[in-house]
């Protein structure tokens, strides 16, 4: 299908002049010292909080100003790490993998939102947290810190191994921060199970990387470009063709996806900030960087892409049927991240990573924006999150910014007409109805019911939440804190709301967001209406900004390779045209049926319900689709019961079996044997005379042996 | 000199402290083992070469048993020298981090601990073999007496097996080495037990079949120290009842006699015999990374699962040199040292918990960072370290290890051909998910979640002796930061560590791609040892 293999990249330049980008790396590094600095020396007031924000301000503009200066390709060494030699030293003769930076304008196009949107948040964060001053506050910046540098060095990073080093960093500071409250059991689990979930995508990462190295002798990702444009034209071994699909495999990890999304809904335990910044905007959309990045290896194998394009497409369709089931905000939000974030490798998949990049790109916006409108409800309900117990919120003093911010969110989230996620979304289907690819015509109508089910569940959280009369029970923790802190007892005690406070008790005073907040959700809600200009530019068919920084990079556009030049149809219209009447009708059409069911005549919705709930079949796809089709519990019995009772076997024939009977009998043999011969030595002569002649009989035996056999 | 000097100070600190009053004993022990320290890092700054791969000093020691051919001869080349490094730095630490746990026989204990250390580091600086085997075993003795002494409850039976079990396999270990030297013997008609010497012979006079048998007994011996399955047995009981400074060098040191004498002595020894072996060592360190694992997943005493993680790790370790490549043996190397750091660490994490609690016993603990949010951080950071994470120091012996294993191909473009491959590496690095599955247990079960202490509360009053603050105090705080500070640093700059190692793994691996090249084309006859290969030094006994 694919004749031609070579994907040209070009050549990196080495920029020693441009060392000063290491600073990206430096900065967040350094506000990570301080923040360390701060617990050392007990600081109790936000300092840490603010020489974070600052310092990633820095980084910001120092980002902004590496992208003045970066045209081409560019590697910086900053210094050595792992780095040896044997024999001659030429190739394949020693193993290097350095501090390098690889800067093209991909880097530059993650860099800018990853600080951006990294600045942005931890300035929220300095008044979300403000209840923990003294407390974790710190600890919470310091992970935030890392978790920069930690992204910083997995974007910029000049080889898969440094790459790798980012790659585990970043799930570091996911453990840590998903972990912040952790006097809560379901936090620490939930922090472990993202550890280790994510741990099996990174072998799968680590395994590739023995690959590449088996195959090209370098793990930099400059000489590697190289060496696959001068590789030959026929689909090569197993061992060269497996290398997309273990990367593909850390991918999947990372960025929630099939199979290894199920660690993203629990992520929701952290701090709400940390939601928005790492499991939303930034850590999770590393699989499309990685993918982004790597892209040559993937015409390695014909079916490397298409499996991609599938994977994705599949947890896009089933993130959104969780998300109509559940009631918990965050969690809706969280199935609507691993949905979008199957847009992404969709789009990846059948072959445009401009619509990838720029999805990503919308997609962090107005996810972090509703993430963080979430976070305010929380922040300002008590830990109220069911939307079942909330109403109306717009009306109430202090909550019209908020409303009217994730109502802008929503929007974007469910790709209304003309927001920027309906061109970015637009760019992926489209794609999928032009590019050659087994099922790819599919894989769009798939994405087109997606996107109807996502305009719904968007809809149903706003129309429960902002909008309707004014009802709402405030939640049973204080800022969802830790509920074991001796302090925050007082506070509650103080404010005097009972737990289980029913409509809206006259103790409870929900409060609003301050200007920190405030501020933050105002410029994401801007930034998501600015983040649509490349899309109205890409609908006209001019070069926009998004394209032209993935055009450059190595992620250009596969769409080159599987492109017809037939002019494909959908309903009739060009497909871009089509798509922008099909698209429009899906997101209005879930936003309408959202406006019926969950604020024109709610009761319907439960009459809905019941009605589900009567029939056997659809009685079991609802209780199903709550339960999140039971995949976790699918997967403790098949992966995790039969480990656990491995290991309580081998512990046991451990402790018994090999060190009890084995070993210790082996120790008990010369006691044993002694006790056989015991009665030899009891003083009675005759038992000496029978030893001694037992002795020279064996020692006679012994010379006849040896006789015998020289003879 | 210097060698000798670092080995007579602890032994001349012994003496002292066996005539110093009871509370002195513990500041001679700290400036005995900080003397030996020093004039280890003199000599590891004079020594001339760290990128030679040769050992120095190279002129052969005075002799001790003349009719045998026994010399006194120490010198150390990067490898060995590192090793004995890392003792250095870890003895000290152990000593202060014992101040307030021994209260009892103390000037004994450290007495043990100055012989232990001088004999720790005779094994790593021997290149005569029987001195290698005095220092190897006389080990055993001090361990013994710490575990039997100031262990815990059923410290009687670990120290036990701890020495009758490491004592008998180390036999097989000797056997070899005596078989070896008589076989040298009866070719030049002298004794010698020079290391060099006897690997320059037999790697090329001896047949195959006898090097197959003598690789065999010298990887039983060291199988039983390193520990690889299914002879480990004795270290979870021995780390369990030991006290916390004795697990320290257990697994900091004292298994990596084992490791460095697989590395010193059987690989370069015996090459045709260990081509024919690996597939099963390799296959006995895959299973005992998985087993030893699985294991650390359901304890509820944390000695234990770190002790079983050490197994895990080692069997890493093993597997990255038995790849027979440099990336392989690199990380091996790499990975023995940055063991020996993680791991001791967080014994003396556990044991300073210990000393507070008075338990060990997960089930009874947890939740420790609201108690202790300095000991947690530490606690967390050098299980991380543990866990392999990338830019702190366990990562890059692991990764190192798994990719030489990985790329041990019989068209490995390394111009060393192994005789392991993707199979083997794919089984073992699920010991990296594994290992994140039981640390992390460890982690949220010790450090996170709610508060959980034993009845008698926030301990070490109940006896009245040690009176410890509830979070760590300087003197604790300053047993581990050192130990931090060179895990961050091997992490983010293995550089050094690296290339100074690469020469010795060359020496050592040098007489394996011929050999594996061989045996690959032609399986099924055995390996014939060309007898022309024969070093000048032979002719001198």
């Amino acid at each position: 299908m694919i004749a031609s293999l070579a994907y040209v990249v070009t050549p990196a330049i080495d920029a020693p002049e441009l060392r000063w980008a290491g600073l990206l790396l430096l900065l967040p590094a350094t506000a990570v010292l301080l923040a360390g600095g701060c617990a050392m020396a007990r600081v109790r007031s936000k300092l840490a909080g603010w020489t974070t924000v600052l310092l990633l301000l820095a980084s910001f503009i120092i980002t902004l100003m590496l992208y003045g200066q970066v045209q081409h390709p560019v590697t910086v060494e900053l210094f050595d790490w792992i780095d040896f030699t044997w024999g001659d030293g030429s190739k394949f003769h020693g193993f290097s993998a350095n501090f390098s930076l690889y800067v093209d304008s991909l880097t530059l196009f993650w860099m800018l939102f990853v600080t951006g949107l990294g600045t942005l948040i931890a300035l929220y964060a300095t008044e979300y947290m403000e209840v923990d001053v003294g407390q974790g506050y710190t600890r919470f910046f310091a992970g935030v810190s890392i978790f920069l540098l930690a992204m910083s060095i997995l974007v910029m990073a000049g080889n898969l191994l440094m790459l790798y080093l980012g790659w585990e960093g970043v799930g570091l500071a996911s453990y840590l921060l998903i972990g912040y409250y952790y006097t809560r059991p379901s936090a620490v689990a939930a922090a472990k199970k993202a550890f280790i979930v994510n741990r099996i995508g990174d072998l799968g990462l680590a395994l590739a990387l023995f690959l590449i190295w088996d195959n090209y002798g370098t793990l930099d990702f400059d000489g590697l470009f190289q060496a696959l444009a001068h590789q030959p034209t026929t689909w090569p071994d197993w061992d060269v063709a497996a290398i997309p699909y273990l990367i593909m495999l850390g991918a999947f990890g990372k960025s929630a996806q099939i199979p290894l999304y199920i660690w993203l809904p629990d992520a929701m335990e952290g701090p709400t900030p940390v939601s928005a910044l790492i499991h939303a905007a930034t850590m999770v959309t590393a699989g499309v960087y990685l993918i982004a990045r790597t892209m040559p290896l993937f015409a390695l194998h014909e079916m490397a892409l298409p499996t991609v394009a599938w994977v994705g497409g599949s947890t896009a369709l089933l993130g959104a049927t969780i998300a109509v089931a559940q009631y918990d905000i965050k969690r809706i939000f969280a199935y609507s991240t691993i949905s979008q974030l199957g847009y992404m490798f969709l789009g990846l998949g059948v072959g445009t990573s401009f619509g990838a990049c720029y999805h990503v790109f919308t997609h962090a916006f107005f996810k972090a924006l509703l993430f963080l409108t979430a976070g305010a409800v929380m922040h300002g309900f008590a830990g109220q999150l069911d939307l079942r117990k909330l109403s109306g919120i717009r009306r109430i003093p202090g909550f019209g910014l908020i409303s009217w911010t994730m109502l802008v969110g929503c929007l974007w989230l469910s790709a209304f007409p003309y927001t920027a996620a309906f061109f970015s979304k637009d760019e992926i289907l489209a794609q999928c109805f032009i590019g050659h690819g087994p099922g790819f015509e599919f894989l769009g109508w798939m994405g087109l019911a997606t996107a109807l089910l996502t305009a719904y569940y968007t809809f149903r959280v706003w129309f429960r939440v902002c909008a309707g009369p004014v009802h709402f029970e405030p939640g049973t923790e204080d800022h969802q804190a830790d509920a074991h802190s001796d302090q925050h007892e007082i506070v509650h005690t103080a404010h005097g709301h009972s737990p289980v406070a029913g409509a809206t008790s006259h103790a409870f005073h929900p409060h609003g967001p301050r200007w920190a907040m405030s501020s933050v959700l105002l410029i994401l809600a801007i930034g998501a209406v600015g983040a649509g200009i490349p899309g109205y530019m890409a609908l006209s068919g001019k070069p926009n900004w998004v394209s032209q920084m993935v055009a450059h990079s190595s992620a250009v556009d596969a769409a080159g390779v599987t492109q017809s030049h037939d002019h494909p149809t959908l309903i009739g219209f060009d497909v871009h045209t089509g798509l922008t009447i099909v698209g429009s009708c899906a997101a209005i059409g879930g936003i309408l049926l959202a406006w019926y069911l969950h604020l024109h005549r709610r009761k319907s919705a439960d009459a809905l319900r019941l009605a589900l709930m009567s029939h056997p079949i659809t009685r079991w796809v609802t209780i199903a689709a709550e339960n999140k089709w039971y995949v976790d519990e699918v997967y403790h019995a098949i992966f995790r019961l039969p480990l656990w009772a491995g290991a309580h076997i081998l512990a046991f024939g451990d402790h018994h079996f090999l060190d009890g009977v084995l070993v210790d009998g082996l120790a008990k043999l010369p006691a044993a044997a002694g006790r056989v011969f015991r009665p030899l030595y009891g003083g009675v002569m005759q038992g000496y005379s029978i030893s001694m002649l037992g002795g020279i009989g064996l020692i006679l035996a012994w010379f006849v042996w040896v006789w015998t056999s020289r003879g | 000199m210097l060698i000798w000097t670092s080995l007579l100070a602890p032994l001349a600190a012994a003496v002292a402290i066996a005539f110093a009053p009871k509370y002195a004993a513990k500041w001679i022990a700290l400036v005995g083992t900080l003397a030996s320290a020093a004039v280890t890092i003199v000599l590891a700054l004079e020594f001339p070469d760290w990128i030679s791969g040769k050992f120095w000093p190279s002129e052969p020691g005075p002799i001790w048993m003349e009719e045998l051919g026994i010399s006194l001869s120490v010198g150390y080349d990067s490898v060995s020298l590192l090793l004995a490094l890392l003792t250095v730095f870890l003895m000290p630490l152990c000593i202060l981090g014992s101040f307030s746990a021994i209260n009892e026989r103390v000037r004994e204990y450290y007495g043990y601990f100055m012989l232990l250390h001088a004999s720790m580091l005779l094994a790593f600086a021997a290149k005569d073999a029987i001195l290698f085997y005095v220092g190897y075993e006389f080990t055993l003795v001090p361990m013994l007496l710490l575990i039997a002494i100031w262990g815990g409850a059923e410290r009687r039976p670990a120290a036990i097996k701890f020495f009758l079990y490491t004592f008998f396999a180390s036999l097989f270990m000797l056997a070899a080495i005596l078989y070896v030297a008589w076989e040298r013997r009866v070719e030049f008609g002298a004794w010698s037990f020079d290391i060099d010497l006897l690997i320059s012979f037999s790697s090329s006079r001896l047949p195959q079949s006898i090097q197959f048998w003598v690789f065999a007994a010298l990887i039983a011996g060291f199988a039983v120290k390193i520990p690889l399955f299914p002879v480990h047995t004795w270290l979870p009981l021995a780390h369990d009842q030991a006290p916390t400074a004795g697990s320290v060098i257990l697994a900091g040191t004292l298994l990596k006699l084992g490791t460095y004498g697989a590395y010193r002595l059987a690989i370069p020894l015996v090459p045709a015999g260990g081509v024919e072996l690996i597939n099963v060592c390799a296959v006995l360190c895959i299973i005992a990374i998985l087993y030893a694992a699985l294991i650390c997943w359901v304890q509820h005493d944390a000695k234990k699962l770190v002790a079983y993680s050490s197994v895990s790790h080692l069997g890493v370790c093993m597997l990255g040199l038995f790849a027979l490549n440099p990336i392989g043996a690199e990380g091996a190397v790499f990975m023995m040292i940055s063991h020996g750091l993680s791991t001791g660490a967080i014994f003396l994490c556990i044991g300073m918990v210990y000393e507070r609690y008075h338990t060990k016993d997960m089930d009874l603990l947890g939740g420790l960072s609201r108690r202790m949010p300095v000991w947690s951080f530490f606690m967390v950071f050098f299980t991380l370290a543990s866990l392999g994470l990338p830019g702190l120091n366990g990562f890059v012996g692991e990764f190192l290890c798994l990719m030489g294993t990985f790329i041990a191909e019989h068209d490995a473009p390394t111009g060393y051909m192994g005789v392991l491959g993707p199979g083997y590496a794919v089984v073992a690095a699920l010991g990296l998910i594994f290992a994140a599955m039981y640390l992390l247990i460890m982690l949220g079960k010790l450090v996170w979640g709610p508060l959980r202490e034993p009845p008698h509360g926030h301990g070490g009053h109940s006896d009245g002796r040690s009176a410890l603050p509830t979070d760590l105090n300087l003197r604790e705080i300053i047993t581990l930061a050192p130990i931090a500070i060179v895990c961050l640093w091997m992490g983010l700059q293995p550089k050094p560590i690296l290339e100074a190692v690469s020469p010795s793994v060359e020496r050592v691996l040098a007489d394996y791609p011929a050999l594996v090249e061989r045996m690959y084309a032609d399986h099924s006859q055995p390996v014939v040892v060309a007898p022309a290969v024969v070093a000048p030094a032979e002719t001198q006994p």
